[in-house]
C-alpha cells in the first residue's frame, strides 16, 4: 500500500498533522496500537479520507535506502508493507512506550532515533513532584525540518511530531509546523 | 496535665512502652512529632525475625528474637502472615557455613530444618534454582504499620493518651530532676507543657539529638538501610542468604508486594530527617537480590526507601553490620545523673515488646508500682478472635487482613464501595479509621489501611480517596492540600525507581495530577 504520508501513532500530534495533510489532498494512513483518548481527531482523520489502522503496530526497522525509509511493516498487515514519500513519527513518550528507558539508558525503539537525554539515571528525576520534571523533556532530537537522527545522519523522509520530541512542545504546534515542511 | 510517664516517639518501641505502662495502670502520654510509624518503624523490611539471621554471631539477639517471635505469632496474629523462611546457600558462598548455621540456630532455640534443594526448587519455585543448600526456618512477614496501629488502640483504650503531631520542645527540670516536657503542637501551633516523674526517651535515632537536649550524650550510630519494593508477590516464604549478613540479602513477601533489602551505611545525624535512596543503592541491591530470586531482575519495581537503625556505637566498624543488635536501655539517673530519664534504643522491630517490657520494669521500679507485664499474653485488638465475616467481598477479606476481627465496627452494609482498587479499601474502612484510628491527612491514613501502597501509588484513587477522607473529618476543603501532601511523599520513593514500567506510571501520574491543584 502507498501512501504520501504514514503516521506512525494515531495520538493527538499524528492524527492532527494527519488531517492538515488530508485537506492539503494527502493519502494518509495513520497506525496505532489503539489507545482510543482522542475520539474527536480520530473521527475527523476518518471522516477526511484517512486510512485508519487501529490495534496495529509498526515493526521495528523498517526497510531504507541510504537515509531514506522506503517502507514499514506492520504486526497486522505481515507481509504487505505500508510504503509513502515521508513518514511521521508520533509515538508519544514513555507511557505509550514511544521511548524507552531501562536502568542504563533510553531508546526509541522503532528507528534508534537519536535522543536528547541525560545519561545520569539520579538526574531523570526533581525531588519537587509538581515541577516539571527533566525526563519530560527527554526526546528525540530533530533537524530544523522536524527530521530525525538515525546513525548519526538525517532520515530524509521520517519527521518526528509530538511528545516524542525533545524540549518542551506544544502538541498541536508541533504537529501543525512540520506539515508546513510536507505539503 | 499531670501523668505517671511521659513516652517520646511514636514507633513501635514507643507505642509498645505506652501500652505495657498502660496496661500495668499507670497514667501514660506519648508525643510523636510526626505520625505513628513514620520513622524506622515504617521503614524497614517488615520482617518477624526468626533469629537465625543472628544466631552465628550474636546468640543473645537471635534468643531474643525466636522468643519474641513465637510470643507476637499469638498476640498479633493478624499483623503477622506466618510464611516461614528459607536461608539458602548458593555456590559461590561457603558450603560449611549452613552446618555452623544450624547449630547455632539450634543452639539459640530456632527450630531449623535442612531441605534438600530439589524440594526447595518446588516449593519455591522463583528461588534461584543453582542453589546448592537449604535451611528451613520460623522466620513471618509483619506488618509494622498495622502492629503499631493496634498496639497504639490498645493503649488508648487502656487509658493512654497518643499525640501525635506533637513534637518535644524542651524538658523541664526541677531541682536537678527531670519533670516533664514542653511540647509543639505542629497542628494548632500551640505549647503544651506536660508533667510526669519519669520520662521515656523512644525516640529511635533521634533519641541523641532528646538527650543532647538536657546534655546528656548518646553515642548513636545512625545506619541507613535502603530497600526496594516490588509489584507483587515474588516467594511465598522470606528468603535469606545463608551466610553472613550482608547487603541486599533478604526479600520478604507481605501482602500484594515483596521487599528487597537491605544496604548498610554510616549516615550523619543531622541527615536523618531527609534521608533518600542513591541510584547506586538501587543498582547495589538489585545487582545482589537477582542472586536471591532471578525474578527480581524483570519484576517492576514499585518504590525504594530508606530508614535509620537506632545502633547505639561501640566501635568503628564502617557499616555497622557488626553492632549488636540488641536491646540498650539507659537509666539516666545512675548513668548521667539525671533523674526520671530514661532511654530504650537499638533493639528490632521483632523485639519491640521486650524492649517496651524492660524499659517499662523500669519504670515501675523508679514510680515503685509493683504491677506485672502482661504483654506477652494479652492479645491487641484485632487479634482476640478470628474475624467474623460479614460478607464475601474481596474488599471485607483486605479489610480482616489489617484490622482482624475489629472489622466489626466497620459498617459494610452501607459503605463497601471500594475506594482504593488496588488495595480493596472501602469507604467503611476509611471511616473507622478517622472515627478511631487517630487519622489527621491522607498520609495517616495511608498507614491505617494501605490506601495508595499498591501498584498504582494513588495514581487513580487520590482524588477519591482525599475527597472521601476530607469529607469523614469534617473539612471537605482540604481534600487538594491532601493530595498534594500525598503526591510529594509518593514522589520520594517513586525517583530512585523511575525507569521501565516505574518511568511510565510516572509520567501518568505527572500528567493526572502535576499540573492540575
Amino acid at each position: 500500500m502507498k501512501f504520501d504520508t504514514v503516521i506512525i501513532g494515531g495520538g493527538l500530534a499524528g492524527l492532527t498533522a494527519g488531517c492538515i495533510l488530508l485537506r492539503a489532498g494527502q493519502k494518509v494512513a495513520a497506525v496505532t496500537k489503539g489507545l482510543s483518548l482522542n475520539e474527536a481527531p480520530r473521527n475527523r482523520f476518518v471522516a477526511l479520507g484517512g486510512v485508519y489502522l487501529p490495534g496495529d503496530s509498526v515493526l521495528p526497522g523498517g526497510e531504507w535506502r541510504k537515509n531514506r525509509l522506503l517502507r514499514v511493516y506492520t504486526k497486522n498487515l505481515g507481509k504487505t508493507p505500508l510504503e509513502a514519500e515521508n513518514f511521521i513519527l508520533s509515538t508519544g513518550k514513555f507511557f505509550s512506550r514511544g521511548l524507552i528507558a531501562t536502568m542504563s539508558e533510553i531508546k526509541e525503539p522503532l528507528f534508534n532515533c537519536e535522543l536528547d537525554y541525560d545519561t545520569d539515571r539520579g538526574k531523570w528525576c526533581v525531588s519537587e513532584f509538581f515541577e516539571r520534571q527533566p525526563f519530560e523533556n527527554f526526546g528525540v532530537r530533530t533537524d530544523g525540518q522536524g527530521r530525525v537522527f538515525v546513525n548519526g545522519r538525517v532520515a530524509e523522509n521520517l519527521y518526528a511530531a509530538g511528545e516524542i520530541l525533545a524540549g518542551e512542545i506544544d502538541i498541536e504546534q508541533s504537529a501543525a509546523q512540520l506539515c508546513r515542511n510536507l505539503i | 496535665m499531670n501523668f505517671d510517664v511521659i513516652i517520646i516517639g511514636g514507633g513501635i518501641t514507643g507505642v509498645s512502652t505506652a501500652r505495657d505502662c498502660a496496661l500495668r495502670g499507670l497514667k501514660v502520654v506519648l508525643l510523636e512529632r510526626d505520625d505513628l510509624t513514620a520513622g524506622a518503624t515504617g521503614r524497614n523490611h517488615g520482617l518477624l525475625h526468626s533469629g537465625s539471621r543472628y544466631a552465628v554471631t550474636d546468640t543473645e539477639s537471635a534468643a531474643e528474637c525466636i522468643r519474641e517471635n513465637l510470643i507476637l505469632k499469638k498476640i498479633a496474629s493478624h499483623c503477622i502472615e506466618d510464611t516461614g523462611g528459607l536461608s539458602i546457600t548458593l555456590p559461590e558462598d561457603d558450603p560449611d557455613y549452613q552446618s555452623t548455621f544450624v547449630d547455632s540456630c539450634r543452639a539459640a532455640g530456632i527450630d531449623a530444618q535442612v531441605l534438600d534443594p530439589e524440594e526447595v526448587r518446588r516449593l519455591e519455585p522463583n528461588v534461584n534454582p543453582d542453589l546448592i543448600g537449604a535451611v528451613r526456618v520460623p522466620d513471618a512477614s509483619v506488618d509494622p504499620f498495622r502492629l503499631t496501629t493496634a498496639t497504639a488502640l490498645d493503649a488508648t483504650m487502656h487509658g493512654a493518651v497518643i499525640l501525635t503531631y506533637h513534637e518535644v520542645l524542651d524538658f523541664i527540670i526541677s531541682r536537678g530532676r527531670m519533670v516533664g516536657v514542653k511540647a509543639l503542637d505542629r497542628r494548632s501551633g500551640r505549647t503544651v507543657s506536660l508533667h510526669a516523674p519519669i520520662t521515656v526517651n523512644a525516640a529511635g535515632i533521634w533519641g541523641a539529638r532528646m538527650a543532647e537536649k538536657c546534655g546528656i550524650k548518646i553515642g548513636m550510630y545512625p545506619a541507613k538501610g535502603s530497600l526496594l519494593i516490588f509489584g507483587h508477590r515474588i516467594c511465598k516464604m522470606v528468603v535469606n542468604r545463608c551466610r553472613k549478613p550482608s547487603n541486599a540479602d533478604i526479600l520478604v513477601p507481605g501482602d500484594v508486594v515483596s521487599v528487597l533489602g537491605t544496604t548498610s551505611s554510616k549516615v550523619p545525624l543531622d541527615e536523618c530527617d531527609n534521608i533518600r535512596v542513591t541510584a547506586s543503592e538501587v543498582d547495589e541491591l538489585l545487582l545482589e537480590g537477582v542472586k536471591l530470586s532471578p525474578k527480581i531482575a524483570v519484576s517492576r519495581v514499585l518504590r525504594a526507601y530508606a530508614g535509620v537503625r537506632p545502633l547505639v556505637a561501640s566501635d568503628d566498624d564502617p557499616t555497622g553490620r557488626s553492632i549488636s543488635r540488641g536491646i540498650v536501655l539507659l537509666d539516666h539517673e545512675t548513668r548521667d545523673g539525671m533523674p526520671g530519664f530514661i532511654t530504650i534504643t537499638g533493639g528490632k522491630l521483632t523485639t519491640h515488646r521486650l524492649m517496651a517490657e524492660q524499659a517499662a520494669d523500669l519504670v515501675c521500679a523508679k514510680l515503685h508500682v509493683d504491677s506485672p507485664c502482661r504483654t506477652a499474653e494479652l492479645p491487641l485488638p484485632g487479634s482476640e478472635e478470628p474475624a467474623e465475616m460479614p460478607d464475601k467481598k474481596i474488599s471485607t477479606r483486605a479489610a480482616a487482613t489489617r484490622h482482624g476481627s475489629r472489622i466489626s465496627q466497620m459498617d459494610f452494609a452501607q459503605k463497601s464501595e471500594v475506594i482504593c482498587q488496588c488495595e480493596h479499601v472501602t469507604r467503611a474502612e476509611i471511616e473507622y479509621a478517622v472515627r478511631c484510628l487517630d487519622v489527621h491527612n491522607l498520609i495517616d491514613l495511608r498507614r491505617r489501611t494501605r490506601i495508595g501502597m499498591g501498584t498504582c501509588q494513588g495514581t487513580f484513587c487520590m482524588s477519591k480517596v482525599a475527597a472521601v477522607l476530607a469529607e469523614a473529618l469534617g473539612t471537605p476543603e482540604k481534600a487538594p492540600e491532601f493530595v498534594r501532601e500525598y503526591a510529594r511523599e509518593r514522589w520520594k520513593g517513586i525517583i530512585p525507581v523511575c525507569w521501565g514500567e516505574s518511568l511510565r506510571e510516572a509520567e501518568y501520574m505527572r500528567k493526572q495530577y502535576g499540573n492540575e491543584i
